[in-house]
């Protein structure tokens, strides 16, 4: 009879021991949650996805488990976790709801696991020390410029002027395409007020001076009218949002859209074959918002250490460089030379980058906290211009006073 | 008698009604069926195109769909058990017993259903972290099963009022308690009702989106409502696989509806013909 020698049973006693050792190994990494709403995007979801996976197999002690949340909802779920004492570990912050959650102490400084002197950052990273605190490194920089589709613009060439850009979305209109797309609903708040803001720099204006509010300003005034203009001109997919827009551009029903470069990437990766260019957007003035996206830690955190580990990590050259080339016409929290064959593949890259000196962050600059209610507030100021053909200049007179009681009440 | 004209005017309003009724289900699949070309299309794709079967094919390879659907499913069938188990003595105290304040409590058990969950969730949020029921499907059935037991309660307080009281009392004359009163007697003549109340339960449970996103972080865990939101992203919808999980994440529901269908509407008329 071959029964089970004493040695076999041994031998397998100590592998199963061994077995368990490493599966206790296993579980002894400390899992770090990271909520971005980038990693449910179509085309730099999964990618982003993988690159978070070589940093769990470069490290035998820290895990990041990604948590894709919607983009619509990331900041009230988060918030609301956080409010209740918990919340993912790392979440990747729009610059509004960075400043929202900073006053309220959700967030917590990173000085001590961040070396800052270790690492050159873009100019736009001093967004993110407040009062001598660094409260998150940059993840995602991206500029706005007009994408154009050459196919559907009479001569292929893109229009310089504000006047010519409404000439040529009135002629690209038609036969189930249009000219432009833009935002223009309270659901999409948030990228409502991208949209707005880049017709303010567009037309020299701001939000404000950096001690004052000048929503009712005449640039501001003037680049509402704009906005107006465009949006009575039949010349947009009313109603759309902008997944469905931007999806029609790629399909090629859509001419022109000013996005930042996060979407041209997108729109490369979904149709190799669209032969789409960039070019500075058609207003008087060259200055465009910013898309900054910040990572921070959550103040509720009990891995603070553990998110060090990542960030540094994230902050080395070639995983910024991965990064930056998984996050298309975009740039990271470091410089990184783009490859040579990208830009000459993709020559939208460069238009993007040139753009950099005149980009400024979407918000209300020296009210960087007040920013999402003075939004809440403008937007649905202009939803009664827009759809309630209410007057521009004592509507934003009336968008200014709100916001002043609002921030004086505070 | 009924003219054939006024028969064919109701037919005809019966169909419109039925039509706008199933007519976003049907774009759902024709849409989830249709190529990226045609999506946006001039002349809008009116009929699916089984060509595009491979998107199905494609979610289901390349998402979590059958595991977000697992799990709805063990929150819709856990929320409807917990909250008719919980509701049926409730229902019948609120229903046959007088004791003070008993029209405060059914007061309070309405008030619950005033409040919007969106206003509970942070302290139930952190009082499931307390009790460590976050990121638990067993936690989630709990923030579903607060909100529907009252419901449910009041729906089968209804029905057990409608239970003549003389049934009862004969079958305590021939020595039942009453706890087997309410289990042997009560709940089967009010079972219809308890079909409908079972429905509303379980559809809760299945659509409910604000918890699951909130008190659940970890992607196994998820809920296809919850999995299914998370196709919408900053930049870009993939609007196929978001069709193709509707379309899934609708067929359990209406499969699951059909099955108590029968007994969802003698619940509802229940008593109708009485008298």
């Amino acid at each position: 009879m071959t029964g089970i020698s004493r040695r076999t049973l041994l031998q397998a006693a100590s592998g199963a021991a061994a077995m368990n050792v490493t599966r206790s190994f296993a579980q002894a990494k400390e899992t770090v949650t990271f909520a971005a709403a980038t990693f449910a995007e179509a085309g730099r979801g999964d990618k982003l996805k993988a690159w978070i996976e070589k940093f769990n197999a470069s490290q035998d002690k820290v895990e990041v488990q990604p948590v894709a949340i919607p983009f619509s909802q990331l900041a009230n779920t988060v918030f609301t976790q956080m409010g209740g004492g918990g919340g993912p570990d790392l979440v990747r912050f729009d610059q509004t709801d960075f400043f929202a959650a900073l006053p309220a102490k959700r967030i917590l400084p990173i000085d001590d696991i961040v070396d800052a002197s270790k690492y050159t950052f873009q100019a736009p990273d001093k967004f993110l020390n407040v009062e001598g605190k660094r409260y998150g490194v940059v993840f995602e920089l991206a500029n706005y410029q007009l994408i154009y589709n050459p196919a559907l613009l009479k001569g292929g060439e893109p229009p310089k002027t504000f006047p010519e850009f409404l000439a040529a979305a009135k002629e690209a209109t038609g036969k189930g395409q249009f000219g432009y797309a833009f935002r223009a609903t309270m659901p999409e708040r948030s990228g409502f007020w991208q949209d707005l803001t880049n017709y303010v720099y567009g037309f020299g204006g701001n939000w404000a001076d950096g001690k004052q509010l000048t929503l009712n300003s005449p640039k501001v005034v003037e680049a509402i009218t704009a906005y107006k203009q465009v949006y009575d001109a039949g010349v947009i997919p009313k109603g759309a949002d902008a997944a469905t827009y931007r999806r029609m551009f790629w399909e090629g029903k859509i001419a022109m859209n000013i996005d930042n470069g996060g979407v041209a990437g997108i729109f490369a990766a979904q149709n190799p074959n669209l032969k789409f260019a960039a070019a500075p957007s058609p207003f008087p003035n060259r200055q465009q918002g910013l898309i900054l996206t910040a990572l921070s830690v959550n103040a509720n955190t009990k891995n603070k250490k553990a998110c060090g580990v990542f960030i540094n990590w994230m902050l080395q050259q070639a995983a910024q460089s991965e990064l930056q080339g998984i996050l298309g016409a975009a740039s990271v929290a470091t410089p990184v030379e783009r490859p040579k064959a990208d830009l000459e593949r993709s020559p939208w890259l460069g238009v993007y980058d040139a753009q950099t000196p005149y980009a400024l962050p979407q918000l209300v600059l020296g009210f960087e906290t007040k920013t999402l209610e003075i939004q809440q507030i403008v937007v649905e100021q202009v939803l009664k211009i827009l759809v309630g053909n209410a007057d521009v200049q004592k509507t934003l007179d009336e968008a200014q006073s709100l916001s002043l009681k609002r921030i004086e009440r505070q | 008698m009924r003219s054939p004209a006024s028969h064919a005017v109701r037919m005809a309003l019966i169909m419109v009604l039925l039509s706008a009724a199933l007519f976003p289900i049907y774009w759902m699949v024709v849409t989830s069926l249709t190529s990226s070309a045609n999506l946006f299309a001039d002349r809008p794709q009116m009929l699916p195109d089984p060509s595009q079967a491979f998107n199905y094919a494609e979610t289901f390879a390349k998402t979590s769909v059958l595991l977000w659907l697992r799990n709805s499913a063990i929150v819709a069938v856990g929320t409807m058990v917990l909250s008719i188990l919980l509701a049926i003595l409730p229902a019948y105290a609120l229903s046959r017993f007088k004791f003070r304040g008993k029209g405060l409590l059914g007061f309070v058990l309405f008030a619950t259903q005033m409040l919007p969950e969106a206003m509970l969730v942070v302290p139930l949020y952190a009082i499931f972290a307390k009790l460590l029921l976050l990121d638990t499907l067993g936690g989630l059935i709990l923030a579903n099963a607060a909100f529907t037991v009252p419901v449910i309660t009041w729906i089968l307080k209804g029905a057990i009022d409608g239970v003549p009281i003389e049934i009862e009392e004969a079958a305590r004359i021939d020595g039942c308690s009453r706890i087997d009163i309410v289990l042997g007697i009560v709940l089967p003549v009010v079972a219809p009702t308890l079909a409908a109340a079972s429905v509303i339960a379980f559809f809760h449970g299945w659509n409910e989106y604000v918890f699951a996103q909130t008190l659940v972080l970890s992607q196994e865990l998820r809920t296809a409502s919850v999995g299914l939101a998370s196709f919408v992203g900053e930049l870009s919808t993939p609007i196929h696989t978001v069709m193709a999980i509707g379309v899934m994440y609708t067929l359990p529901a209406v499969a699951f509806y059909l099955m108590v269908q029968r007994y969802v509407v003698a619940g509802m008329t229940a008593g109708s013909v009485k008298g």
